[in-house]
């Protein structure tokens, strides 16, 4: 069965617990766009929902850093302050991607019991269809180096593409991240919005493939550490074109909800 | 990539970052150092400079203790989440 959506959502959790120093106009006009999402999602009729994320040292810790990982359990949960999310996965599709991903020379690690990060559940917060339906997390190491290259992310989007193609399900991809941020440094209040720019110009022009050179340098001193998710998706959506449905930079965070027409 | 914003965390300062994960990711462990930052940060055996830091949030001072960036910005939104949590709006 062909992809039936593909999108790359930001996630920083300013966006679901507001705090004095953040513009409410800028978050609910973020808000706007996770709703067009839901829409099109709901449009789509997914089956399940993989979400490629960047874990923030929330279930993976210094006792293990995998660089590639797929979540096989029969439910995801995590907590963020007064929130408490539980989202089903789908187990059929997860082993099938970790069983495949492994064949297909990606040594993939996977997991039964981690706790979910808000990668995940900031961007299914605001874009879960009703009735909610399965996911499957799969995790991208974007902050503790050594980290996975641009080159092998974008490769394993495309074989996760792959073994998506030849499922029964109709699958939805979701990339969780970005875009430029530094938090926790002192370029906290001066992102690379520049950085941001171009490449949404390239995507939307079909220019994905370019990611994949990138390098792991130039993505730390963008502040795109996490668009190893990005590209990653861009593996499995190839030259598709992007649509940019905003991006709205703060004060530091360049937010950005973007959709790709693939498949059904 | 020595002056990478995010690097490599040196094993030495696992002790430290062990800390602030536990204070960005588990309740229990926040509230407790919360209630008493001395007593939960010498129980985690936290050395003298790690606690000087840790203790007034010097980021700079802990980064270069070889706290990971990311870990000394959430522990300090989670601890002011606990402290403040009607500065906030909840969508």
């Amino acid at each position: 069965m062909p992809v039936v959506g593909a999108f790359a959502l930001p996630h920083t959790p300013q966006l679901l617990v507001r705090p004095a120093t953040e513009d409410r106009e800028l978050v609910l006009r973020v808000h706007a766009a996770y709703a067009v999402v839901k829409e099109r999602l709901a449009a789509a009729r997914p089956d399940v929902l993989c979400v490629v994320g960047g874990d923030h040292v929330e279930g993976f810790f210094l006792d293990a850093v995998p660089a590639l990982a797929v979540f096989v359990g029969r439910s995801a949960a995590g907590e963020f302050g007064r929130y408490r999310y539980a989202f089903d996965v789908h187990e059929p599709l997860a082993r099938a991607i970790a069983e495949q991903g492994i064949e297909a020379g990606f040594d993939l690690t996977y997991s039964q019991d981690v706790r979910l990060d808000y990668a995940f559940y900031v961007p299914l917060h605001f874009t879960m269809p009703e009735p909610r339906i399965p996911i499957v997390p799969l995790y991208v190491n974007v902050y503790l180096p050594p980290q996975p290259t641009p080159r092998r992310c974008y490769a394993w989007g495309q074989a996760l593409r792959r073994i998506l193609d030849a499922r029964p399900e109709r699958v939805a991809l979701i990339a969780s991240g970005g875009l430029s941020h530094f938090p926790g440094t002192d370029r906290y209040a001066s992102p690379d919005y520049d950085f941001d720019r171009a490449l949404l110009a390239s995507l939307a022009e079909g220019r994905g493939a370019e990611t994949a050179r990138l390098t792991g340098e130039e993505l730390d001193k963008a502040g795109n550490v996490e668009l190893r998710t990005w590209i990653t998706l861009l593996g499995a959506v190839g030259a598709a074109r992007a649509e940019v449905l905003c991006y709205e930079p703060s004060w530091h965070h360049g937010n950005a909800v973007v959709a790709w027409a693939v498949g059904a | 990539m020595d002056e990478a914003h995010y690097f490599f965390p040196p094993a030495a300062a696992y002790p430290l970052n062990r800390f602030l994960f536990a204070l960005k990711s588990d309740t229990t462990a926040r509230e407790r150092y919360v209630a008493d930052p001395e007593g939960a940060m010498r129980e985690a055996g936290l050395d003298v400079e790690a606690r000087a830091a840790l203790a007034v949030a010097d980021r700079d001072r802990l980064v270069a203790l070889g706290a990971h960036p990311y870990l000394v910005f959430m522990a300090q939104v989670r601890l002011s989440m606990a402290r403040d949590p009607g500065t906030f709006e909840y969508f």
